[in-house]
């Protein structure tokens, strides 16, 4: 059987990209991003959207996801994405679950999805986060 | 004529590189790579083989009825003018600080461009993440000029190819600085870090692609600074690793922009920068820096958050 020419070199580059990535994994390169503290949590905020400054911080024990808020209400969502963090600030599409002493944060955008956040306290807290998501964009925070 | 490809003489090249640059990783920075961003990366870059040898015949055509109008004529053994081979790639390269330019500066050339920006990542695979769209853009408009001379298309594209292969070896946090001559003139990994920046000061900043002396020329140089911790990516970070949105994310937002949008802002939805909206409801990064600006100012000195976070900038070292 003859193959051609550009068959065959479009299977050898399919399989040399999966082997870099492979060796990537085996090398262990990426290491295991978490957001240390609030401060980090507030920095990363900053860098996520330029000049916004955190009053409020809800982290994750595990350092994967943090919730944040500032002076004006905007709500921020960030979540680990491989070794690195991505945010949004979330609208009106987003939604807020709590079950106990945790809270899923969807950030209405289908890519991006969602985070899970839990919270050592007491799950009031977590309460008035997820109230304060759902109601964005309704008139009373307009 | 010369039927002769230098890029695919140098992908072999570049899985070396790449190879070499992941044990330096190993070593120094472990989160210089990621597989899965490593990944996607790749599979950018043989997707936009892919969709080259698909779409490219349209631009191919325009060039060479072009050709037929120039207004120098090298002869037909134009090949062997060894100065036009010089003169061309300098030329091209001109050309291409125009359509980079604009490929920032137009949402319309910004979705098929911002592919080669949606990495967090800095390393030789993103040099690879090339676009899959950009025969669907303007973009060969910018090298009609340069048919329209005299320069054979065949030469074009050779010396296009080159300048690709040169900028491959930029996109690397491996180097740090190079000699003062060479970062004065040349495109180098410190100035390209620069470009896939999206800290304000950076933005929109050094879309050489060989000479940095374009930017210098046109006003949009900004050398890399030891002070604030590089950020990668794109001012929106996808968060997603899922390779089709990671290509057509931008498509789809700038045309559902032009749907919705009243009938007097559809165009500028297509040609105005990336971030513009009619009522002004998202930033541009020209309003990024701006706010960016304002709050360096002496009345109001916001701290640097960052600058004790950037591996670039621990002594003279590579980082």
């Amino acid at each position: 059987m003859e193959i051609h020419p550009q068959l065959l070199i479009f299977a050898i580059s399919l399989i040399a990209i999966f082997a870099l990535a492979a060796l990537a994994k085996v090398m262990r390169l990426g290491g295991d991003a978490r957001i240390a503290d609030e401060d980090e949590a507030r920095r990363l905020a900053d860098e996520v959207s330029d000049g916004f400054v955190a009053e409020q911080v809800a982290l994750d024990p595990s350092g994967c996801a943090a919730l944040l808020k500032d002076a004006e209400g905007r709500i921020m969502l960030i979540k680990r994405h491989g070794n690195q963090f991505a945010g949004r600030i979330l609208t009106k599409d987003a939604k807020a679950e709590v079950a106990t002493g945790t809270i899923y944060i969807d950030s209405g955008e289908r890519q991006f999805g969602g985070a899970h956040i839990e919270h050592d306290e007491a799950s009031v807290s977590l309460s008035i986060w997820a109230d304060a998501i759902n109601r964005l964009g309704r008139p009373e925070d307009a | 004529m010369p039927d002769f490809s230098p890029t695919q003489y140098a992908i072999p090249l570049f899985v070396i590189a790449v190879l070499a640059e992941m044990l330096w990783s190993r070593f120094r920075r472990p989160d210089a790579y990621e597989p899965k961003d490593t990944l996607v990366s790749l599979a950018f870059g043989l997707g936009s083989t892919i969709a080259g040898t698909l779409f490219g015949g349209f631009a191919l055509y325009v060039f060479i009825e072009a050709y037929e109008y120039r207004v120098f004529d090298f002869g037909a053994e134009w090949w062997s003018v060894w100065w036009a081979w010089p003169l061309c790639f300098m030329l091209d390269d001109l050309k291409y600080y125009w359509v980079h330019r604009a490929g920032h500066r137009i949402r319309w050339m910004w979705a098929a461009h911002v592919n080669h920006h949606s990495s967090q990542h800095y390393n030789l695979s993103t040099a690879l993440r090339q676009t899959w769209t950009g025969s669907f853009t303007f973009g060969l408009l910018f090298a009609l000029p340069l048919v329209l001379l005299g320069f054979h298309p065949a030469m074009i594209a050779i010396c296009g190819g080159f300048n690709l292969i040169y900028q491959f070896w930029i996109h690397t946090e491996a180097i740090n600085r190079m000699p003062r001559w060479f970062e004065a003139v040349m495109n180098t990994p410190s100035h390209h870090r620069v470009h896939h920046a999206t800290n304000p000061r950076y933005l929109d900043r050094n879309y050489a692609g060989v000479f940095i002396i374009w930017d210098k020329m046109f006003g949009t140089f900004e050398p890399e600074t030891d002070e604030e911790r590089i950020r990668y990516g794109i001012v929106k970070q996808l968060g997603s690793f899922n390779l089709l949105w990671s290509v057509f994310h931008e498509w789809i937002g700038m045309l559902s922009d032009i749907w919705r949008a009243p009938w007097k802002h559809k165009l500028s939805y297509l040609l105005r920068e990336p971030g513009w909206t009619h009522d002004g409801s998202r930033d541009t990064s020209d309003t990024i820096r701006a706010r960016w600006l304002a709050r360096q100012s002496p009345a109001n000195p916001a701290s640097n958050p960052v600058a004790d976070r950037n591996p670039i900038a621990d002594g003279h070292e590579a980082a």
